[in-house]
């Protein structure tokens, strides 16, 4: 044989996979401290780095829309100083055990946490309890956070996608409701807060059942109750403060027809595309069936958008789509970057490929391919802590059974082709529709008045220099 | 604490392929990682970011695979994959299920063996078209895109292997060709040009033994060109400074130095410092132009490794709106001399260790990862061994060890300075136009 044969003979038939080896998520230990608070511990043996963090309820979405921000900040405050040390101090106290310790608030909760090697557990803890129990909220250091988070918003203008984000939001939901802002909030009330609204932003009191301490890795030797009881036990698990609870938010569709955007940058050579609407909150029923439809839509590598507008047009580097689940309905969106000059041909493709999602169950090549990659991509998302850590504090930020991710391959396993037609037509709504463009007006303006998707607004932004002033 | 040791068995087939297997069976995961050594040092002039273009042509499909079937087949089987190019080397990976793991190695044996019968001009066409749309979202139409390409410009010379950025120029991905991407792949793309790294959970026999059926019967390339090293003085011998106008809000300053070669011990010292001036909200740079005087949004320092030429020593701060460029220069520069000056204290040197530390062990614990090390190891440094080495060389390092090695690299004469700055007038021309 010679080697051309040989190379042939040796690649000619593809292997077939072997038998698969079980794989479980891992088992939560769940009890509750002596004040109420929700202690979830999972041991992970060989995994001597732990993760730790404290999920509370406060969430960006039940701040009042005049404090916009705040929760994102509070968060970020945390690590700023307690009543004990300052923030560098503090800082020196969790370097020197070699922990990261941090905390941040997103629209769903405030989560605070530390990475750290086993042996050090007991005085990381300590100090992620000072953090979250004692925090100063030091006006200097919020003064400072809030001056540097509006910079960060004159940044944000001049970045494609996150202008697109922006202008997508704020076309999508009606003004005013939570949504329609960017978690961090918006430059009017950015610049109104302080150490007052932060702390009562972060003081919120929130549904007890919506708080957990998990710790997760190799946990042996290690009495993870015994540490906690002394630091958290007589914590209230509604919240660290006693202000009221807020109403619900009311987050509302701001879309009564489709709607075109077009956000002027000048000379950018590619347009950001954003095409979506408000979509569904995590605890919808069909959860797993839109998950399914939104891997074939825009998930994996091969899905349809992807393999349209890159691996046959080449008009982008990358296009998908998504929806982001929140506890109430965040948004949906399709997204690419494309070449100034494919702008409306892009956009074209684009919709023609969420038409085709609403005409016809997927075929069953593509429905397999989204099926098998979710269910056994499953061991290779939890292959650390850290992940299994932030999935188990998930379920409880979004009040799902304990047994949610135990379910979730079997549940994900039986979406039919069905299920997924009958998921994109509830919930993608292409009579009403946002199409942000963020890129150069003047290039590609008459072609997308042209195109007919409707009237064409011209978005211009104040010149960069004035805004600062 | 102490780090657990990678274990693994370090061979090469006959036709000069190196496999390094690492068992570890605590998931069942298994991750495959190939690193050829070609990357856009390589690239002649006129050719510049094709290593790259290359890189995506790898996924378009080889004799017994599809188009985009490589991506398909992989992610179906629940795995996670990519490639990626840099100046010193090009790499390909998977993480898979490890029932799975015959389908990788497959798969990458099918386009290191066959891929030019699946080669055509649509297909890439197609994949330019996309790389060109790479280098528009990920530079061009970037704020401040144009750092990586002028801060390495000015760095190496013209004509130096590292002076050119990866992704290359339009006009050069316009020229490339389908007889460029052949002779491409037939110098480059060979077992004995390549390290397979398999870690996770796998049994070695079992593996061998797939690999040697994959990859056995691929040719060696005997005449692979030598990429001798292209060394340059450590020192750039002056200062160069460049402003340079952009769509930004606010005024950024990156700086670069020339720094040891990746192997050098000196580079372990560097980071420490980068550590200590800039690495977390205890940070020397930190502390003062962001928290004490607030003239700065960000700091960053850190470094990047490389094997053929000096590497790089460099950072950046971001000045806020209403401070003065200056003083957020003679800042950072006021304690970069500092810390060539004065040892760091234990307690710095302490807490950037521990630092050091958790980072390591962190890394560590993903397959790929460790796949990705003992890899890169193995085709930079010809010893994959480093991977179980590297804690040790970090906590071997003295204050004094770290005041001599920033002594020697970041002196003024070896530095390269951008200062973006808005671009206020030229906006508005455009707008006027």
């Amino acid at each position: 044989m010679n080697a051309l044969d040989a190379v042939e003979a040796a690649l000619a038939a593809r292997p077939v996979p072997g038998t698969p080896r079980p794989f479980t998520f891992p088992l939560a230990s769940r009890t509750r401290l002596s004040g109420g608070l929700s202690l979830v511990t999972v041991n992970l043996p060989g995994r001597p780095l732990i993760s730790a963090s404290l999920f509370l309820p406060n969430g960006a979405v039940d701040e009042p829309a005049g404090e916009g921000g705040a929760t994102v900040l509070a968060a970020r405050a945390l690590t700023e100083g307690t009543l004990r040390r300052d923030a560098v101090a503090l800082t020196e106290a969790a370097e020197r055990l070699g922990a990261s310790l941090h905390a941040e608030a997103g629209w769903d909760a405030t989560v605070a946490g530390v990475e750290v090697p086993a042996e050090r557990l007991g005085a990381a803890l300590a100090l992620l309890a000072e953090l979250v129990r004692e925090p100063a909220f030091p006006q200097r250091e919020v003064e400072r956070l809030r001056d540097q988070r509006l910079n960060d918003l004159l940044q944000a203008k001049v970045d494609p996608a996150r202008r697109a984000e922006e202008a997508f939001i704020e076309t999508i939901y009606a003004p005013g409701t939570p949504y329609a802002r960017v978690a961090g909030g918006r430059r009017e009330t950015v610049a109104t807060l302080d150490a007052v609204t932060l702390r009562r932003a972060f003081e919120r009191r929130g549904d007890p059942a919506r708080a957990a301490l998990v710790v997760g890795g190799d946990l042996a030797g290690l009495d993870v109750g015994a540490l906690v009881e002394p630091l958290f036990g007589d914590m209230a698990p509604s919240g660290p403060g006693a202000a009221e609870p807020v109403p619900l938010p009311v987050v509302a569709d701001g879309l009564e027809r489709t709607r075109v955007r077009l956000v002027h940058r000048p000379g950018a050579v590619q347009s950001e595309l954003r095409v979506g609407h408000m979509g569904m909150p995590r605890q919808a029923p069909d959860y797993h069936a839109v998950t399914v439809m939104a891997m074939i839509l825009g998930g994996l590598f091969n899905s349809r958008l992807n393999r349209k507008l890159r691996e046959e047009k080449g008009y982008t580097y990358g296009a998908g789509a998504g929806f982001d689940f929140r506890r109430h309905a965040g948004p949906f969106s399709a997204r690419a970057a494309v070449n100034t000059d494919a702008t409306v041909p892009a956009l074209t493709d684009l919709l023609a490929e969420l038409y085709r999602m609403r005409d016809a169950a997927p075929e069953e090549a593509e429905l397999r391919a989204a099926r098998d990659f979710l269910v056994g991509v499953f061991p290779l998302r939890f292959e650390t802590p850290g992940p299994i850590v932030a999935s188990l504090g998930g379920l409880v930020t979004f009040g799902l059974p304990d047994d949610e991710l135990d379910r979730y391959r079997p549940a994900i396993d039986g979406v039919s082709g069905a299920d997924v037609l009958a998921a994109a037509r509830a919930h993608l709504h292409l009579e009403r529709l946002a199409v942000v463009v963020v890129g150069d007006a003047d290039a590609v303006g008459a072609d997308l008045e042209k195109a007919g998707l409707g009237d064409v607004e011209v978005v211009r932004d104040p010149d960069l220099s004035a805004e600062e002033a | 604490m102490t780090i657990p040791t990678v274990r693994y068995t370090d061979e090469r087939l006959p036709n000069g392929l190196r496999l390094l297997v690492s068992e570890d069976h605590l998931v069942p995961v298994v991750a495959v990682n190939l690193w050829y050594d070609v990357g856009s040092k390589h690239e002649q002039p006129g050719k510049t970011g094709f290593a790259h273009l290359f890189e995506h042509v790898m996924f378009q499909g080889s004799r017994h695979v599809a188009k985009t079937e490589h991506f398909a087949l992989v992610q179906a089987a629940g795995g996670s994959l990519n490639g990626s190019t840099w100046l010193d080397r090009t790499n390909y990976y998977e993480t898979v299920p490890s029932h799975q793991l015959e389908l990788a190695l497959w798969l990458e044996a099918d386009r290191m063996g066959t891929l030019l019968d699946a080669l055509s001009q649509e297909n890439l066409d197609n994949q330019r078209a996309v790389v060109k749309n790479e280098k528009r979202s990920s530079y061009d139409n970037q704020p401040y895109g144009t750092w990586q390409e002028k801060l390495f410009g000015h760095l190496y010379p013209a004509g130096h292997p590292y002076h050119h950025p990866t992704i290359g120029s339009m006009e050069d991905l316009d020229a490339a060709s389908l007889e460029d991407v052949s002779s491409f792949f037939r110098t480059y793309y060979a077992p004995n040009n390549a390290v397979l790294s398999i870690v996770g959970d796998v049994d070695l026999e079992q593996a061998r033994a797939w690999v040697v059926r994959y990859f056995g019967p691929l040719s060696a390339n005997p005449a692979i060109p030598v990429f001798d090293p292209h060394p340059l003085p450590l020192t750039l011998g002056g200062e160069v400074r460049e402003t340079v106008p952009d769509r930004v809000p606010l005024p950024r300053i990156y700086f670069g130095y020339r720094a040891p070669m990746l192997g050098d011990r000196r580079l372990y010292a560097l980071e420490i410092a980068a550590q200590v001036l800039a690495g977390g909200k205890g940070s020397r740079l930190h502390r003062r132009l962001v928290r004490d005087a607030q003239v700065a949004q960000d700091v960053a320092v850190f470094g990047l490794g490389f094997s053929s030429g000096p590497s790089v020593m460099m950072g950046w701060a971001t000045v806020r709106p209403d401070a003065s460029i200056e003083t957020v220069e003679a800042g950072v520069f006021e304690e970069i001399e500092r810390i060539c000056r004065e040892p760091i204290s234990l307690d710095e040197l302490a807490r950037a260790k521990a630092l050091i530390e958790t980072d390591e062990l962190g890394a560590l614990q993903r397959v790929g990862e460790r796949a990705d090390r003992l890899s890169m190891y193995a085709t930079l440094l010809d010893d994959p061994g480093e991977i179980n080495r590297q804690l040790e060389r970090y906590l071997a390092v003295e204050p004094e060890a770290v005041r001599a090695a920033c002594a020697e690299v970041f002196v003024p004469d070896n530095r390269v300075v951008l200062t973006y700055v808005p671009a206020e007038a030229a906006a508005d021309t455009t707008e006027a136009a």
